[in-house]
């Protein structure tokens, strides 16, 4: 798959917490994903300009993702504002962090591996239920199409004969439905035999926490149940679609 | 005031498990230090008399001698605990402390192995060791994942148990054997809670701050 010129999922949205960094895997690059303390997030190389160490084991105080290991700062301009060590001196303009073009849709956090960022994604629909990221031993493609074989039962009676449509939202962003209810998969390239699946459901909580979202978790972990047991994708293959 | 004795050394992980219940309790505890590495204390004859398999966590609670983390958490939260909060009686609640109890003592173990083996032993094929202790996280991080679906953030119970102490260091401990934090999002979250919990400590490998 061609990495560049499109936005890919990174992470679910809630699993990182205002105030918290996670490291994620993009083509093999390492990341860090952090949300300051109003929510915001955002996308960096996972390499702190002073040592190279993780900023993801780091911590966030006041707006400013801390390294673990010395305690430089930084603000969400990624520019370094405070080395414990020089408490008083000016920091110079030059140490700062890369930054990935980011975005928050659809209940993901979305970033880029191009300097600019792609074209925008589409608009999202306005209620969203998270359900899980789901972490292949695969590669993209292959996760793709186990996605694309997959059939979808709907949660709530009735819509038990729906078959299940498959549509590409954007290049990375897949919805799978069946009658009036539908789930979105965002795709992650972790690297060449790694892939991520982020789904959330589209539609009010409500309606979807608590059942739903367990109803869609096993639809889910019997999708990576196929993917991984690969004497299960030769024949025999119930639940999918003819 | 107890009178209680732990036979600790600060590299291991079931160890720090019950330095971490004493430090929620509140508990004042004697600390005798034990030379597992390179000492193998442990295993000479004062420390076979009080564990012939010479194992540590040993806790004396008085005269009363006890070996076993499990053993020792579950003892600690009954004897001391009198909120019977850290393990909670009534049904559903206890059950499932129970299983992640047993889960803790009987499967996590490949963990420890691994971390063993990758931090003290000789170098050799970790490889399905790690594979093992994966699948170990992926079922605790669905297991919260599908418990947050009800808006439950513990393992066991709707506040920390003995089951959420047992089931920590394995994660915390996990970038040890290279295996990083990020396919985890529940149980990074929950581990957030925990370092919140007032009477956390630390262990060395795992940071302060997260
Ligand atoms: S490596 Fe980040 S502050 Fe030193």
């Amino acid at each position: 798959m061609d990495m560049q010129g499109h936005w890919y999922p990174v992470s679910l949205a809630h699993s990182v917490e205002p105030g918290s960094a996670a490291g994620v895997r993009l083509d093999g690059r390492e990341l860090v994903v952090w949300r300051d303390g109003e929510g915001g997030a955002h996308v960096w190389e996972d390499r702190c300009p002073h040592r190279g160490m993780r900023l993801s084991l780091g911590f966030v105080r006041e707006g400013r993702l801390g390294c673990l290991y010395h305690g430089w700062e930084f603000g969400a301009d990624g520019q370094c504002s405070h080395i414990p060590a020089h408490p008083d001196s000016q920091v110079p303009k030059a140490i700062r962090t890369r930054p990935y073009p980011k975005e928050v849709r659809f209940g993901m956090i979305w970033t880029a591996l191009s300097a600019e960022p792609p074209p925008p994604l589409p608009e999202d629909a306005a209620e969203i239920t998270p359900v899980a990221s789901l972490y292949l031993d695969c590669a993209a493609a292959a996760a793709l199409s186990a996605l694309r074989a997959s059939r979808l039962p709907p949660f709530r009676a009735g819509d038990h004969d729906a078959g299940t449509v498959f549509e590409t939202v954007a290049p990375t962003l897949f919805r799978l439905s069946a009658g009036s209810e539908s789930i979105l998969v965002g795709l992650q390239a972790v690297a060449a035999e790694r892939t991520a699946l982020h789904i959330v459901i589209e539609g009010p909580g409500v309606v979807y926490a608590g059942q739903g979202q367990s109803h869609f978790l096993r639809w889910a972990q019997e999708l990576r149940h196929r993917i991984e047991t690969p004497s299960l994708n030769s024949a025999n293959r119930p639940g999918e679609a003819p | 005031m107890p009178d209680l004795t732990l036979y600790n050394y600060d590299l291991d992980e079931s160890c720090y498990k019950a330095r971490l219940l004493l430090s929620f309790l509140g508990l004042d505890c004697k600390i005798v230090a034990v030379d597992v590495f390179p000492g193998r204390e442990q295993t000479t004859p004062p420390f076979l008399a009080l564990n012939p398999l010479g194992r540590l966590p040993i806790l004396t609670d008085g005269d009363f001698v006890l070996t076993g983390t499990e053993a020792i958490l579950a003892h600690l939260a009954r004897a001391h605990d009198p909120s019977e909060r850290w393990l909670p009686m009534e049904g559903e609640a206890f059950a499932r402390v129970m299983s992640w109890l047993t889960f803790s003592a009987r499967d996590l173990d490949v963990t420890i192995t691994a971390r063993q083996r990758s931090l003290f032993g000789p170098p050799g094929d970790e490889t399905s060791l790690v594979a093992a202790s994966r699948r170990l996280l992926r079922i605790m991080d669905e297991h919260l994942l599908a418990r947050g679906y009800t808006g439950e953030e513990w393992f066991a119970a709707p506040h920390p148990t003995i089951a959420d102490i047992a089931l920590f260091p394995a994660f915390a401990l996990s970038r040890d054997v290279g295996i990083d934090h990020d396919e985890y999002p529940a149980l990074r979250r929950w581990s957030r809670r925990f370092r919140g919990l007032s009477g956390f400590r630390v262990m060395p490998g795992i940071p302060e701050y997260f």
